[in-house]
């Protein structure tokens, strides 16, 4: 087995899972919705990533743009058609769960009838180079991946901490009430949560569409995963969700060479399950709002 | 909020003719199957400092919370400025808090509604919601360290790590980066040491309003006696009257 081969795969998927997991970790903590429609945003944003590089341009950066736009807009699209119409009705967390949910199944099955059941693949964005560290060959795809997806994460974490926007996302992640309270719209706030929280998801898209590859069921399994790791890290959590997706990026490299790519689940599973039963409000999950207060 | 600090407060008289700063009639309000605030009307007007006396669970915080749009339902008319924002609603508490505040309203809640992550010059922040006061938030953030110097050492300092007074000088804080024209301060000296809510009341009585005005509800009658324009009682969510003449015999009226 080889030693860096694994935590090179891990620390690929940890910033590809992390970058799920923290949008819908931002969704939940700010708007008070579990998103379960983002693997429809996910699956959408690669089309729009396909699309671009069929029609528009195959270089990596355009293809990336696609992605990343694509996402957003289908967050905004969430955001107009569950979000906004049922936010301030009684068991909110409990229809919006649902609508994001059946917004995810019509979705899919749009794309399945619009492109049809045959998986896409995407051109390569970061071409096929690669550096040689003694034993260990990092190709060109895993340092894009990596470098692209934290820089993102990055940006985003910084525009929260000194925008107004990012200023009022955050109000609103540690007490809406109050934040409402202070004269912030969450109407308003709600469509740069989904539209940022969207792009996420594009970009982990097509960062990943090199292992799923682009079809209209391909958002399922990340979305579990992100959903997953988000809960596991603490929802609401930015830094837990990153713990959360190094210790489960490392699980699924390890996973892979050991026993088998297919035991992924079960082993993720298996440790987000030990991990919640030590910890139940998950690694860096903010107390309760009670007791806090 | 206009102008600066100043020692002793001269409010001025309400100009005959303008609309009051809220202007409540036949108000009601609760949450659910429950009738909190029993129709009840309340003039205030420009320049006034009027303290809201009553026990606990009689509507003080219920009608601010009206006011705000952020109970269960609400009926009746409500006016800022001669705006109407009450809205007859059933449902959607807090839906449409943030056009209220936009239109003058600063809410300074009980306890803790703060934001326990954000620095405290993030919170202060957070209070300037208006473009304008956006761009005017340095201004701003000196004068609220001028009515709070203890607050200029923790700047940096995450709020939830704060003590009760030092949170409560943060919530007033974050209500005085506005522009607002009515400040409802719900309970400032509640939970903290009688020494620490008297200079929270002090502070509170400094403020130059201009033309805005401030509702104090408070349970310590003694720490407003006196010192403000209006005493008025609230029972069982209707307003008693005029509470100032019995409570404030050394009050301005006399002096």
């Amino acid at each position: 087995m080889d030693i860096w081969f694994v935590i090179s795969n891990a620390i690929v998927l940890a910033t590809i899972y992390g970058t799920l997991a923290i949008g819908i970790s931002i969704t939940w903590s700010s708007l008070g919705l579990l998103n379960l429609g983002y693997g429809f945003v996910f699956a959408f944003s690669g089309y729009g990533a396909w699309l671009t590089a069929q029609y528009i341009s195959p270089w990596g950066g355009a293809v990336l743009a696609g992605g990343i736009l694509s996402g957003a807009l289908c967050g905004v699209l969430i955001n107009a058609l569950a979000f906004i119409p049922i936010h301030d009705k009684p068991n909110f967390t409990m229809r919006g769960m649902i609508a994001t949910l059946a917004i995810n199944l019509i979705g899919t099955q749009a794309l399945l009838w619009w492109f049809g059941p045959r998986s896409k693949s995407l051109p390569p964005i970061f071409g096929y180079w690669k550096v040689s560290l003694g034993d260990l060959v990092l190709t060109g795809d895993k340092i894009g991946s990596v470098v692209t997806a934290i820089l993102m994460l990055v940006i985003v974490l910084r525009w929260m901490q000194s925008s107004r926007r990012g200023l009022e996302i955050r109000a609103m992640m540690m007490n809406p009430h109050a934040a409402s309270i202070v004269g912030i719209g969450v109407r308003q706030t709600s469509f740069f949560v989904m539209s940022i929280t969207g792009a996420l998801a594009g970009l982990a898209a097509v960062l990943l569409s090199n292992t799923y590859y682009i079809s209209p069921f391909g958002g399922l399994t990340p979305m579990i995963k992100g959903v997953s790791i988000a809960l596991c890290g603490g929802l609401g959590s930015v830094r837990g969700a990153v713990i959360a997706a190094i210790i489960l990026g490392f699980n699924e490299a390890i996973t892979n060479v050991t026993i088998g790519g297919r035991y992924v689940l079960i082993t993720q599973f298996l440790l987000i399950i030990a991990i919640l039963l030590v910890r139940p409000r998950g690694i860096a999950g903010l107390l309760d709002r009670a007791r806090e207060a | 909020m206009h102008g600066t600090v100043s020692a002793n407060p001269a409010p001025e008289e309400p100009k005959p003719g303008a609309p009051a700063v809220l202007h409540i009639s036949q108000l009601s309000a609760g949450y659910g199957p429950m009738r909190v605030i029993h129709d009840l009307d309340l003039i205030v007007g420009a320049g006034q400092r009027i303290g809201l006396v009553g026990l606990n669970g009689h509507g003080k915080s219920t009608l601010f919370y009206a006011i705000a749009g952020l109970t269960g339902w609400q009926r009746g008319s409500i006016k800022l400025n001669g705006k109407e924002v009450g809205r007859n609603r059933s449902q959607g508490p807090g839906r449409y808090t943030h056009l209220v505040v936009r239109s003058g309203l600063a809410l300074i809640p009980q306890g803790d509604e703060i934001f326990h992550g954000l620095s405290v010059e993030e919170h202060l922040d957070s209070g300037a919601f208006t473009a304008e006061s956006w761009r005017d938030r340095a201004n701003r953030k000196d004068r609220v360290l001028t009515i709070f110097p203890h607050l200029k050492t923790l700047l940096t300092v995450p709020v939830g790590r704060l003590s009760g007074g030092e949170r409560r000088m943060v919530s007033i804080g974050r209500g005085l980066m506005t522009d607002a024209s009515l400040f409802l301060v719900d309970e400032p000296s509640l939970g903290l040491a009688p020494k620490i809510g008297r200079a929270v009341i002090d502070a509170l009585m400094e403020i130059d309003l201009g033309n805005s005005a401030m509702v104090i509800a408070e349970q310590n009658v003694a720490l407003l006696e006196g010192r403000v324009d209006r005493v008025i009682g609230m029972h069982v969510g209707k307003l008693t009257g005029e509470a100032s003449a019995a409570l404030s015999l050394s009050g301005k009226e006399k002096g």
